[in-house]
């Protein structure tokens, strides 16, 4: 399914397309009340962003002249399904003298295969060369 | 930084007679403060130095392949991170092609849009951008802010702590704050093991009021991240750069880790901005002998790059070191205006103690409160300076009606106003009650009803009744083994009775799931988010822009004591 295209007139989207916004289980946005939090029926899990919706943030802020800012929404839509922990090591190993060049590659394979993390993984592949070329890899032995 | 008074003695050990002036000038707080000459090979100069290289950018076949001076096979990863992902190629040689005299003018120019400057301001390299700074004086700079800065609204933050890092202390403080009106509030520790309570009984005492500001704990990278994903707080802003390749190295990031933190904020529905300074790369020993502001250009083009909707800059806890150099206040407004130059939300600094003069610590103000930028202060302490646990502010709970009587004179918004102390109190005590009945409920350390008193009425941690700190850290540690989150909070405020505060908690977290929060400049106004995209900044010269009206003119008219012109033997107010 395609997503619409937007504008900045569609923001804030709570307010103007509550209609597009779902939670990761499926729920509506407006389905979010105090009433169902109260009796249980929402988890920390409906608090959470969809890959759609920050797509949608990201037509918005492309429409709005905002590349940079589009492009990090376009990879956070890839990183949503992954655990906070593992989320929290990706970052840790991207840090310098932390990963070997093979480990940084063997990270975008996964974030590739895994996730279907096509962003992120270009962005981590970036990293593997200007960190080799600047001599901020870990050792290989390490 | 110290000084001591310089001493003349002349041989002979004779001392000579000083003059009553000089001894009333030497008095002066400021002359506690420090300052030094330039020595621009150390980088201790402001934003002119011998030693910045000359602008110059080549681009082949939509590759950067030299930038100011430098060969890409020679570009330091920052260097890189900026032509690869900063610098709009499409834009960039008609940009480079222009007079930077030229460019500080349309900066200036009332008649030339916004975006049009934005436009041709993407495309220039760090040394271009430094040199149209140079050709813009404190109030060309202003001028620039009040149109370039992304939201039309002005807004303000503000540091919520305590020195004992008391829970129920930093909960009545959130409260007060989001009555006088700041727009986000963060807090950080003495005790770092006291997170998760702090952050907690801030973000329950920021839910207290109509307005209710956003909420962060500064902490490292990782933990911040953490409290964040549980939704303990709503946004995140520690995320630091540096303009020196060793420097970031030390700091134990690069570019790109920190482009993918931004991602993984964002990709929990979590605003996020960076943070940077003037400064920063002399007070850590490596700025590679450039100026301080073409340092932190190279700082403000990678949160651009990183897609970071935004920067905290304006030196923030490095201000003494541009603070002692000529120029270096200035520079700290120039940097600000290239942030929103090139289109990040700013929260503008006027945060870390750095004079000892009234008169210079208002002066350090006025460029970014006068024109307006998305936070003035970043923050401004909303607890005594003794409590503050980011080394102190700018501006503190002391100065309130003095920044509202401001306002007021010169009808400028600085996202504050007067609050009458009735209301406040009220406020203070329910935000300590509901904590209390949080805690309660949660099964954290109890809250005695003493300690609210305490803390309702007083100034500071000092007024306030001592916490058991032991049995403290481990109701913070249960609330992360426990995975304590935002929700649960949400939960127990409404199963204690306090139902209007956890709807306000529930519409804020639900932010995170429609990722308004998440746009440039975004803050909750009457709950809803207003960012640069609804609300946009359009001034363009007399009668446009954002000027206070109406209502809000009306509440900014109020004061602690202003008299009545019905009955001039009363106050209103």
């Amino acid at each position: 399914m395609s997503l619409p295209e937007l504008d900045r007139t569609d923001y804030p989207l709570s307010v103007n397309r509550p209609d597009l916004l779902t939670t990761p289980t499926g729920a509506s946005f407006d389905s979010l009340t105090l009433d169902r939090v109260v009796a249980g029926d929402v988890s920390a899990e409906d608090l959470r962003i969809t890959p759609d919706t920050l797509r949608l943030q990201a037509s918005i802020a492309d429409g709005v002249g905002r590349r940079q800012l589009a492009a990090n929404f376009r990879r956070a839509a890839e990183l949503t399904a992954i655990p906070d922990e593992r989320l929290l090591a990706m970052y840790n190993a991207l840090r310098p003298n932390s990963s070997s060049k093979a480990e940084l590659l063997a990270l975008a394979d996964d974030l590739e295969t895994t996730y279907s993390a096509h962003h992120a993984a270009g962005l981590v592949r970036e990293a593997a060369d200007v960190y080799e070329r600047r001599d901020i890899l870990a050792d290989e032995d390490q | 930084m110290t000084t001591t008074a310089p001493t003349s003695a002349t041989p002979g050990g004779v001392t000579p007679r000083r003059s009553l002036r000089t001894e009333s000038l030497e008095a002066r707080p400021v002359n506690l403060d420090g300052f030094v000459e330039e020595w621009p090979e150390k980088g201790m100069v402001a934003m002119d130095s011998a030693f910045d290289p000359a602008p110059s950018i080549r681009v082949e076949d939509g590759v950067v392949v030299e930038m100011d001076g430098t060969e890409r096979a020679d570009f330091d990863f920052i260097d890189q991170f900026i032509a690869d992902h900063a610098i709009d190629t499409d834009a960039a040689m008609d940009a480079m092609a222009l007079d930077t005299v030229e460019i500080a003018r349309m900066i200036v120019d009332p008649g030339v849009t916004r975006t049009t400057v934005r436009d041709v301001v993407a495309g220039l390299t760090p040394a271009k951008l430094l040199g149209v700074a140079n050709h813009l004086n404190i109030v060309e700079i202003m001028m620039g802010m009040q149109k370039m800065r992304a939201r039309r609204t002005p807004a303000n933050q503000a540091h919520c702590t305590s020195a004992r890092d008391n829970p129920l202390q930093v909960a009545c403080e959130a409260a007060e704050a989001a009555l006088r009106g700041f727009s986000e509030i963060e807090t950080t520790l003495g005790v770092v093991r006291y997170a998760p309570l702090v952050a907690m009984a801030q973000t329950i005492g920021a839910q207290v009021a109509d307005e209710v500001p956003l909420t962060q704990c500064a902490l490292e990278e990782a933990t911040e991240l953490e409290l964040g994903m549980r939704g303990i707080t709503n946004y995140a802003e520690t995320i630091s750069v540096y303009g020196t390749e060793p420097v970031f190295v030390d700091g134990d990031d690069t570019p790109w880790s920190k482009a993918f933190l931004a991602s993984a904020y964002a990709s929990r529905g979590i605003k996020m901005r960076f943070t940077s300074g003037t400064g920063s790369e002399v007070q850590m020993g490596n700025a590679q002998g450039k100026s301080m502001l073409y340092l932190e250009i190279r700082c403000i083009l990678i949160a651009k790059g990183a897609g970071s909707q935004g920067l905290q800059n304006g030196s923030i806890s490095c201000i003494g070191v541009p603070g002692a150099v000529p120029s270096g206040i200035r520079a700290v407004a120039a940097e600000n205006l290239i942030a929103s130059a090139l289109d990040l939300e700013c929260a503008s600094g006027n945060d870390q103690s750095f004079s000892h003069s009234p008169m210079r610590r208002v002066a350090r103000l006025l460029p970014q409160m006068l024109p307006g930028t998305d936070f003035v202060c970043s923050g401004y302490s909303a607890v005594p300076n003794y409590d503050n646990m980011f080394a102190g502010s700018n501006l503190d709970t002391d100065d309130f009606d003095d920044f509202n009587t401001i306002q007021r004179d010169l009808m400028v918004d600085g996202g504050l106003q007067h609050v009458g102390e009735r209301e406040i109190l009220a406020a203070r005590q329910r935000a300590a009650e509901a904590l209390q009945a949080v805690f309660e409920h949660l099964d954290l350390p109890r809250i005695r009803d003493e300690e609210i008193v305490a803390a309702v009425y007083a100034n500071g941690s000092n007024d306030c009744l001592p916490r058991d700190v032991l049995e403290d850290l481990k109701g913070a540690q249960s609330v992360m083994d426990r995975g304590i989150t935002g929700l649960d909070l949400v939960t127990a405020l409404d199963a204690t009775g306090f139902r209007d505060m956890a709807q306000n908690l529930l519409t804020v977290l639900r932010q995170r799931v429609s990722g308004d929060l998440l746009q440039t400049s975004a803050i909750l106004k009457g709950m809803v988010p207003l960012s640069a995209v609804n609300d946009d900044n359009d001034y363009a010269g007399p009668g446009t822009g954002y000027r206070p009206s109406g209502e809000r003119w009306e509440q900014m008219k109020r004061l602690r004591h202003v008299t009545s012109a019905e009955n001039p033997e009363t106050e209103v107010g």
